[in-house]
């Protein structure tokens, strides 16, 4: 094959329209002034509802902190873990 | 050593001997003291089958850099600063625009330090029943929390 060639590789996905959740763990380390902040920033969440958010990590151990289309999905987590919190997503059932 | 909020929306630190910088100097050889990166740790946390192998692929190194990226700004700060003052008492400065920087070094070292020594919430530590290795490690780690707190009031908002 020439070094100029292109490999074009194409993926199947039927999951296409399954919503996804991102979701924020507890951990021992971050602030809960620091995670407010950081829902605050990231996802535009006015003061009240990023403090609720905060206390289900806080108290509950994980918080869905938002559901929607993947990639604005898999955005939001690359975001949140910048941010070095424990952040995963999944499928919503 | 003593920080205290300037009026231009940053930190002043003054430090007043050697052990001031040595604590200081910290930050860095704790934020990069496990085994293995946050960004590796954090990308662990994507396991859905569809995802995780492009996580790992793209976004990992990204966090990576970003990571390294801060440490390095706070370690050069650090040195510069610690240099200016020939290493004895003198000031370091943080702005408004590294304020973030220092942010995620220290959150680097307080999660370091929790992923070798698994300390948990800090109300239910007591120093002085530690190891003294673990002490100084759990002593560390409230210090650097103890900046970011500051941080969080005075810079960061």
């Amino acid at each position: 094959m020439a070094d100029s060639d292109t490999l074009t590789k194409t993926r199947e996905d039927t999951s296409l329209d399954v919503p996804w959740n991102v979701i924020v763990h507890d951990d021992p380390v971050n602030l809960m002034g620091y995670v407010t902040y950081v829902l605050m920033k990231i996802f535009g969440y006015d003061e009240t509802k990023a403090a609720i958010l905060m206390m289900q990590v806080h108290k509950l151990g994980r918080s869905i902190v938002w559901t929607g289309q993947r990639e604005k999905a898999e955005f939001y987590v690359q975001q949140l873990q910048a941010h070095q919190l424990k952040t995963s997503l999944e499928k919503s059932a | 050593m003593k920080i205290l909020p300037t009026l231009e929306g940053g930190l002043r630190i003054d430090t007043e001997d050697a052990g001031d910088w040595q604590l200081l100097q910290g930050i860095t050889n704790d934020a990069v003291s496990c085994d293995e990166s946050l960004a590796h740790r954090l990308g662990n946390l994507i396991t859905d089958p569809d995802v995780a192998p492009d996580w790992r692929e793209y976004i990992v190194p990204d966090l990576e850099e970003g990571f390294s990226a801060d440490v390095q700004h706070v370690t050069t700060a650090i040195a510069s600063a610690q240099l200016e003052s020939a290493g004895g008492p003198g000031p370091l400065w943080i702005t408004r625009d590294d304020g973030f920087h220092w942010y995620s070094a220290l959150n680097q070292a307080r999660l370091a330090i929790e992923e070798r020594f698994h300390f948990g919430p800090s109300e239910s530590i007591h120093p002085a029943s530690l190891p003294p290795r673990q002490r100084s490690a759990f002593l560390r780690s409230q210090f650097y929390c103890a900046v970011q707190s500051l941080l969080l009031e005075h810079v960061l908002r």
